[in-house]
């Protein structure tokens, strides 16, 4: 059995699938006798469906392909400074994480050219405050 | 029945100057936030309810509604540019847009795109002002019983049609409505899959998903390809020849029929609550496609793909007024926002609006075919401005965009718990779209999730708790063989696509 995109990711379903059946769904679901459906029917009929479906996947993959794993780590890293992007927030606001999350991402997408790092760090994070704290009056995360 | 002199009042008041500006500017400002991806015209009629307060009632929902449409002209333009809707309804418009834009016609695509937009749009305006009662009774005579078949039938199409894998296209509808069961349970409201997190009791914000999944992840996988190298978003490739910038009369006359077909389909989904326009833009790019003479043209840049998406996602906006204003249900979440508008000044849709409020309503009619009238002028204009918008390094664009969305988020869900949700999301798509799943069948399976178990549920109730008693519904069973049908259409023309790769 050659090890393929699908595979991987129908093995994932099918074990996603069988942990919700078997473990999340009885634990997080209530029990509830009335009605005419159960709360848990649902998620444990598609969960069903995805472990299914994610075994077939395994048996009867394509031959889709995906990009490289340094594709991924990149990726990583966007998303680890955007969630660090967002504690910041929670913990300064907007105002002063905003700039500095648009400033880490144009550098590392290779912008070095001062007007459109000013215009991206400077003048866009500050059209963004005078259109929502401005003039639409609303409060900034 | 309703005066004439009513309808003249009703559109002498849609004519004024001021209204005819307000609509103006909600026209202007809808393509302008559908142009810049992550935004869209629904948070955009979001923001701008509260400040409809000061205006008359007419000026007020004409805004909107020149916000909504606009908005669903200027969602194609990053489709086609990009491959970044604007708006989920613009998924399937980028089938058939990108490649084209890639082919160094961006503007010919955006064009068609706006034709086919306000072709689609004033078709069904005019099923709404002239045939509504009729269309929504017929809506309303669909049971719980019909709409879970509905639903079942555009599930087994979309699974089949996105992507060469019925599996995966499952796989992913399994997953939406999976997502969808998060929150509390349609009928005994008891906490479901919430894991400690209260503010998941009425379920996932669909802002936060819908962003995530269609926008970020998108822009996460841009930007893991541009690592460390500046480029425009969009790479135009200049051409002498201006056939190649605009739609000949021709190519316009030639897509006829499937801009009449797209119409038609995106009018009946919108008049049927829950439906729509993403899943009308797909039915109708599926039915053009299957009803072309050369269906391996379609994905590749096809002037009618383009024409059949934008032509049913914009009928849908007129129809989702039917059941609005008829029955005072909204058919999806733009029409839910403009109840809102509704409400805030004082009026109740239903059956007596067109009796309590009747110039009220022609002077919304009025108002939405002047809309169409101005969106196709500000497209006209504004196209190329739009693509300035979108062609700017893609460094700046998605900072920006980026910075919008998490504004945009947290305002919608009031907080950063909203955003965080959409991070937890856009790291879902992204690794969905990486291996092979649609993104758009997960999202509509989110959409319509709570809904079909609902009608399930119902249906449920109806037959006493013995669902073969469907049978007695004949236009339930008419759509479940279509979908056991089209189910194993898919399944053999997919197995024929696999070998003939495989060979």
């Amino acid at each position: 059995m050659r090890f393929t995109a699908d595979r991987v990711s129908g093995t994932l379903f099918l074990a996603l699938g069988l942990a919700l059946y078997f473990l999340i769904i009885p634990n997080y679901v209530e029990s509830v006798t009335d009605g005419n459906i159960s709360p848990d029917m649902m998620p444990n009929s598609l969960s069903l469906i995805l472990a299914l479906c994610g075994a077939l996947l395994v048996f009867k993959p394509t031959l889709h392909s995906t990009q490289t794993m340094r594709s991924f780590a990149i990726t990583a890293a966007y998303v680890f400074i955007l969630t660090a992007g967002i504690y910041a927030m929670s913990l300064f606001g907007f105002v002063y994480v905003g700039p500095a999350v648009a400033l880490a991402i144009m550098l590392m997408i290779g912008e070095r050219r001062p007007i459109w790092l000013v215009a991206g760090v400077v003048a866009m994070p500050a059209l963004i405050w005078f259109l929502v704290v401005q003039v639409l009056g609303r409060a900034l995360p | 029945m309703v005066d004439l002199s009513i309808i003249l009042a009703g559109f002498s008041d849609a004519f004024s100057l001021t209204n005819l500006l307000f609509v103006l500017f909600g026209v202007v400002l809808g393509q302008f936030v559908g142009a810049v991806p992550g935004i869209g015209p629904i948070m955009a009629m979001a923001i701008a309810i509260p400040f409809t307060f000061a205006l008359s009632p007419i000026v007020a929902i004409s805004f909107l509604v020149g916000v909504n449409k606009g908005g669903l002209v200027g969602g194609a333009v990053p489709a086609i540019l990009m491959n970044t809707p604007g708006t989920p309804d613009a998924a399937a418009t980028a089938l058939d847009g990108y490649p084209l834009a890639k082919q160094g016609k961006p503007l010919k695509a955006t064009k068609m795109a706006l034709f086919s937009s306000i072709t689609g749009d004033t078709f069904s305006d005019i099923v709404l002002i002239t045939v509504s009662a009729p269309l929504a009774v017929l809506a309303l005579k669909m049971g719980p019983i019909e709409i879970a078949a509905l639903m079942i039938f555009t599930f087994s199409v979309l699974a089949g049609l996105m992507g060469s894998s019925l599996i995966k296209g499952l796989i992913a509808a399994v997953l939406g409505l999976l997502v969808a069961c998060i929150g509390s349970d349609p009928e005994n409201f008891t906490p479901r899959l919430i894991f400690g997190y209260w503010d998941l009791f009425d379920g996932l914000p669909l802002p936060s998903v819908a962003i995530g999944v269609l926008a970020i992840s998108e822009i996460l996988h841009r930007m893991s390809e541009s690592f460390g190298r500046v480029r425009p978003a969009i790479e135009f490739v200049e051409s002498d020849d201006p056939d190649q910038d605009r739609v000949t009369w021709a190519e316009y006359w030639g897509c006829r029929f499937t801009m009449l077909r797209g119409a038609v389909i995106g009018t009946i989904l919108g008049a049927l609550p829950g439906i729509g326009s993403t899943a009308a833009a797909f039915m109708s790019y599926a039915f053009a496609k299957a009803s072309s003479k050369d269906p391996s043209s379609f994905g590749k840049g096809n002037l009618h793909g383009i024409a059949a998406s934008e032509s049913a996602n914009s009928a849908v906006m007129g129809a989702n007024l039917i059941p609005l204003l008829t029955l005072g249900i909204p058919g999806s979440v733009g029409a839910a926002l403009i109840v809102s508008a509704f409400m805030i000044h004082g009026m109740q849709p239903g059956p007596l609006l067109f009796e309590n409020q009747g110039r009220l309503v022609y002077g919304l009619f009025g108002a939405m075919l002047m809309a169409n009238f101005l969106n196709l002028w500000v497209g006209q204009i504004g196209l190329r401005l739009w693509v300035k918008v979108v062609s700017a390094p893609e460094s700046i664009i998605f900072s920006s965009a980026l910075l919008l969305c998490f504004v945009g988020v947290a305002m919608a869900t009031s907080g950063l718990f909203g955003v965080a949700i959409m991070l937890i999301f856009a790291v879902l798509g992204y690794l969905l779209s990486s291996f092979g799943y649609s993104l758009v069948i997960f999202i509509i399976a989110f959409f319509l999730g709570p809904r079909f178990e609902k009608s399930i549920a119902q249906s449920l109730a109806l037959t006493n708790g013995d669902l073969t008693q469907a049978y007695q519904s004949p236009v339930a069973v008419a759509l479940l063989i279509l979908s056991v049908v089209s189910f194993f259409w898919f399944l053999k023309r997919n197995a024929a696509v696999e070998k003939e790769q495989n060979s």
